[in-house]
């Protein structure tokens, strides 16, 4: 076994052609903008090497810090959430009437780009005509606040949309995981006289473990590197006040035109998700993996 | 049959790679020979009106080059169109890898200047001594003025009045105020009766920066505002801490719409369109949607009228100067192979586009136009008289600016009408960033 | 007879009803979170038949009083858009497949086939994925621009399959743990190849979460914009997200034609998504080679 499974040639053919491709593609503008960040650049001219400048200026940055906080706040939500989906995700995959056609429709959402969720979104906030306040002040509600424009409000509000589109991501991914834990499991355990919530906690989580560790990573590092709706449906604002770690890039590289410091912040932004994922891998690790048998 | 799939998707990779190197070689046939006179040229020209939106720019656009390839047979000019936010960041991108396109759009003074100092743009004073000489309308070409150096065509020419809802004027006997204490009447009266006084999208943050360039121009007068944006006075200076304390009292007295800083303009815009709010203050370029949009229903057209941002009782402003300034305009890449070819192709896009414009797409263009013999809407025709009138025009903020310090200001924008910041906080945030520079 | 009859045979007439409120009440949740989750596709249709001025003025969800196809007219003849969908298309599936393939053969041999590196490159897979889009793009121009790759589809393909690859493993690491291995070793023992194993054996056990990650892939890899915009500039190998552009103009927006640019977008990936997600379900019972 141990011959066939560590043949050299076979590695290499399965794993070069993709690191290679990584290496090209990911990480030769991880290494420059690494290097971009050491530079005061506009993105046009020349490049002046300023050495640590940039990395100093951003651990004074209060702008970046908020950020970052805002980043991890999204962060924490959507690993709560991550609960939430993996019990729907047990429901779905249960053996309900019904339950192949309200997985499909669960998923559907999923499938719409951020442009349309952001629009369909901005619909629901609008202080005045919105879906949320006319609900809200026909329950006699008065003045229901501008969820977009309120700064105290502004980061939940949007938390709710980005954890929703990214629902039927885990629930899919969960989904695919109970399924693939064999039946004869679950039955040789009720025929032991096993309650569903007894089999749901001590045959099914043991088993998507693994898949739940990735998740729980995934959720983490797509966080803290979120951005699509935040940039359309506040761009940041009101003052900051749902400004993320990678909207703040961006607006530093593209409207600032301070390209140097833009990247900067992207590397921090790296090396804050590369230390998340360590302290992840660390507090998961465990000695064997659990198999189906 | 697994190994049937492998073996497909490495010959589609190859044969995709192939087709990247088979295009490559027509790209060099088409750019290769432009020296030669007469010989096959290709200009690439990027811009951004779509055809779905801006169908009567894209019209022009494709009427113009279609004129200028049958008079110039050797020439092709071949377009790429995106939208507003794509084009600054492509434009961006390819610039980072010097290769901008031939002949591109471009903003003024703030946005212009670090592809000057890269030297990105081709300067094109040439142009302006030609065919084009004395056909722009004053105060346009300068905003594209570098160090002596013009450095893009405009093509567009905008102020900013105020549009105001005459139908709900009447209902509540107001007229369009003419003394800033007038204003501050209207504003009341329509709070008192619970009609919004003003459609405000301040997520997009240039637009609430209109209100604040407004107000400190007529507190402090133009002078004040050119110097503190340069840098020769300090923000701090009574009269601009007045117009910031001024943006808060509106927010105060409840002027503008209900959660503006978290509403697009386009957002706002709709509020004003439905009768919601009363008054909207926008540059000229509103003015499709206000006499021929068809669109938008006759009796709200109808219903538009404008007034000019009122003076303020003892303020250095007068109510003549205004707010504004040349839209996009045509830049020539320093580095294009086909340098001669898009200056010339500039040239001619420059003198045909102000006429067409204005009739087609409802464009105030940068280059004179003679009105009188056009046959446009009232609005226009009044917009065009107190353009001659201006005593003066004031850049936008956000275009005047470095792209730094434009930055700084727009979130300052925010932060003042959000009362996030205090006039004074305002002051030094502006002061400290015009100081750094970009 | 199933073993669920036997289990509510046993169970006093008492608990039986309960059991039928909980499922009724399990039901009634189930059923309000579907129609909430259709809600945006009903929005985004009447959306879609809507000009500006209904867009912003009508509630969300009113039925539009003269519904406006011509919006999807528009959308039609406002050119190229079957070159965009015809792109979009080859450049999702050819993306899509190169992604899952060559990330399973990477989870293999990192799962299961035993050198050294193995945890450092799952490492190095790892950290690509932190890395914001943003950063990438004046980098991977200019790169694309030296090897003479911009404006050629190849630049999104490669760029599509370097960016999901990341994710793409992660996801199989997880269900590639949790595969026995017992299947394997006796495969070895027959005298089976690396490749006849993986091809013939784990590639199929694997088939559910290969259609999970597909359709991940292909979500992604549909509504992609930026990376388009940023490599592509000849017309004929934009793709449809470029179609909502169309709509964007420097002052105004059409948001009627976008929503139905969307609507039209939406459509291929639904189909595909829901002969994938069958798929997911088949998983395990097409794997079982044991028995």
């Amino acid at each position: 076994m141990d011959k066939v499974m560590s043949n050299k040639k076979m590695i290499a053919l399965y794993v070069l052609p993709s690191l290679l491709l990584i290496l090209a593609v990911v990480y030769i503008p991880i290494v420059l903008t690494g290097y971009y960040g050491l530079n005061e650049w506009n993105g046009i001219g020349s490049m002046k090497f300023v050495g640590l400048d940039n990395y100093q200026r951003l651990l004074k940055d209060s702008v970046f810090w908020d950020s970052a906080k805002h980043s991890l706040l999204l962060a924490v939500f959507s690993l709560i959430s991550l609960i939430v989906y993996l019990a729907i995700a047990m429901v779905l995959a249960a053996k309900l009437r019904g339950a192949n056609l309200f997985r499909k429709i669960y998923l559907i959402p999923m499938l719409l780009s951020s442009v349309a969720i952001a629009q369909l979104w901005l619909k629901i906030y609008h202080p005045t005509s919105g879906i949320m306040n006319t609900l809200l002040e026909s329950l006699g509600v008065d003045n229901p606040p501008a969820w977009l424009a309120e700064p105290s409000l502004v980061l939940f509000a949007l938390f709710i949309p980005i954890l929703w589109q990214y629902a039927g991501f885990y629930i899919l991914i969960y989904y695919a995981a109970l399924k693939n834990i064999p039946t004869s499991l679950e039955e040789a355990a009720k025929i032991d006289g096993a309650t569903s919530i007894q089999i749901a906690y001590k045959i099914k989580l043991p088993l998507v473990m693994e898949v739940l560790k990735v998740t729980v990573v995934l959720a983490v590092v797509g966080s803290l590197k979120y951005f699509d709706l935040i940039y359309v449906m506040t761009n940041g604002g009101p003052n900051g006040a749902s400004e993320v770690m990678a909207s703040y890039m961006y607006r530093t590289a593209f409207k600032s035109y301070d390209f140097g410091y833009g990247s900067a912040i992207g590397f921090a932004l790296l090396i804050i998700c590369l230390v998340a994922t360590w302290v992840i891998r660390k507090l998961t690790e465990t000695k064997d993996t659990i198999q189906y048998s | 049959m697994f190994k049937k799939w492998t073996v497909l998707l490495l010959t589609l990779c190859l044969v995709l790679v192939a087709a990247g190197c088979g295009s490559k070689n027509e790209n060099e046939e088409n750019n290769g020979g432009a020296a030669e006179a007469g010989a096959k040229v290709t200009v690439n020209f990027m811009h951004l009106w779509p055809e779905g939106v801006s169908a009567g720019q894209n019209k022009i656009v494709n009427q113009i080059i279609n004129e200028y390839q049958k008079e110039h047979t050797n020439v092709t000019i071949k377009q790429e169109v995106l939208d507003n936010e794509q084009y600054k960041n492509k434009l961006k991108v390819l610039s980072a890898s010097n290769q901008l396109p031939d002949v591109g759009v471009t903003w003024a003074a703030g946005f212009l200047q670090p592809y000057v100092d890269g030297k990105l743009f081709a300067p094109v004073d040439d142009l302006l001594g030609g065919e084009l000489k004395d056909k722009f309308v004053a105060g346009t070409t300068e905003a594209y003025n570098i160090g002596g150096s013009t450095y893009a065509l405009p093509l567009e020419f905008n102020i900013a009045p105020v549009y105001y809802n005459k139908a709900i004027f009447e209902k509540y006997n107001l007229k369009a105020p003419t003394t800033y204490a007038e204003f501050q009447n209207v504003v009341k009266t329509l709070v008192d009766n619970g009609v919004a006084p003003i459609a405000l999208g301040n997520k997009d943050r240039w637009t609430g920066s209109l209100w604040y360039m407004y107000l400190a121009e007529r507190f402090a007068g133009q002078e004040t505002v050119a110097k503190a944006i340069k840098g020769e006075e300090s923000f701090k200076n009574a009269d601009l801490t007045k117009a910031a304390t001024e943006v808060q009292k509106l927010v105060d007295d409840k002027a503008f719409v209900k959660g503006f800083n978290g509403l697009s303009n386009e957002e706002a815009k709709s509020e004003f369109l439905n009768g919601n709010a009363a008054m909207y203050l926008m540059g000229t370029w509103e003015l499709p949607n206000f006499t021929t949009n068809e669109d938008i229903p006759k009796e709200f057209r109808d219903s538009v009228g404008f007034f000019k941002f009122p003076a303020v009782d003892g303020g250095k402003g007068n109510a003549n100067s205004w707010v504004g300034g040349p839209g996009v305009g045509l830049f020539v890449s320093e580095n294009s192979k086909v340098k001669d070819e898009a200056k010339k192709f500039v040239e001619y896009f420059v003198s045909k586009w102000g006429e067409q414009s204005v009739t087609g797409a409802g464009v105030i263009p940068a280059t004179k136009v003679d009105t009188s013999k056009l046959q446009l809407p009232q609005l226009y025709i009044d917009l065009f008289n107190e353009m001659n009138q201006a005593s003066s025009i004031t850049l936008f903020a956000d275009v005047q600016m470095k792209a730094n310090a434009a930055e700084t200001h727009l979130n300052m924008i925010q932060a003042l009408f959000g009362k996030a910041a205090t006039p004074e906080k305002f002051a030094d945030e502006h002061d400290a960033a015009i100081k750094k520079g970009s | 007879m199933s073993v669920g009859q036997m289990d509510a045979g046993a169970m006093s007439p008492k608990a039986a009803f309960a059991q039928k409120i909980g499922y009724a009440i399990l039901y009634i949740v189930l059923i309000a979170v579907a129609v909430l989750q259709l809600f945006p596709l009903v929005w985004l249709l009447l959306f879609s038949l809507k000009n500006n001025q209904e867009v912003f003025n009508l509630p969300p969800f009113a039925i539009p009083t003269h519904p406006r196809w011509e919006n999807y007219q528009k959308v039609w003849e406002a050119g190229n858009i079957d070159v965009y969908f015809l792109n979009s298309v080859w450049i999702t599936v050819v993306s899509t497949l190169l992604t899952v393939v060559l990330a399973s053969l990477v989870t293999y041999a990192i799962t299961r086939m035993k050198w050294k590196l193995s945890s450092l490159v799952l490492g190095l897979f790892m950290v690509a994925m932190m890395i914001p889009v943003h950063s990438t793009l004046i980098p991977l121009f200019s790169m694309f621009n030296d090897v003479n790759l911009t404006d050629k589809p190849a630049s999104l393909i490669l760029t599509y399959v370097a960016f999901n690859m990341p994710i793409t493993i992660m996801i199989l690491l997880g269900f590639y743990y949790a595969l026995p291995k017992e299947v394997e070793e006796a495969a070895v023992i027959d005298g089976c190849s690396v490749n006849r194993m993986f091809f013939r054996i784990v590639f199929p056990m694997t088939s559910s979460v290969i259609a999970t990650t597909a359709i991940i892939n292909m979500i992604y890899n549909w509504n992609e914009f930026i990376f388009v915009n940023t490599f592509i500039s000849s017309d004929k190998f934009k793709t449809l997200t470029v179609g909502v552009q169309n709509f964007i103009g420097q002052y105004t927006t059409d948001w009627g034609a976008i929503g139905a640019t969307l609507m039209i977008s939406i459509l291929p990936i639904l189909i595909t998504f829901l002969f994938l997600s069958d798929r997911i379900v088949e998983g395990i019972a097409a794997g079982s080679v044991k028995g």
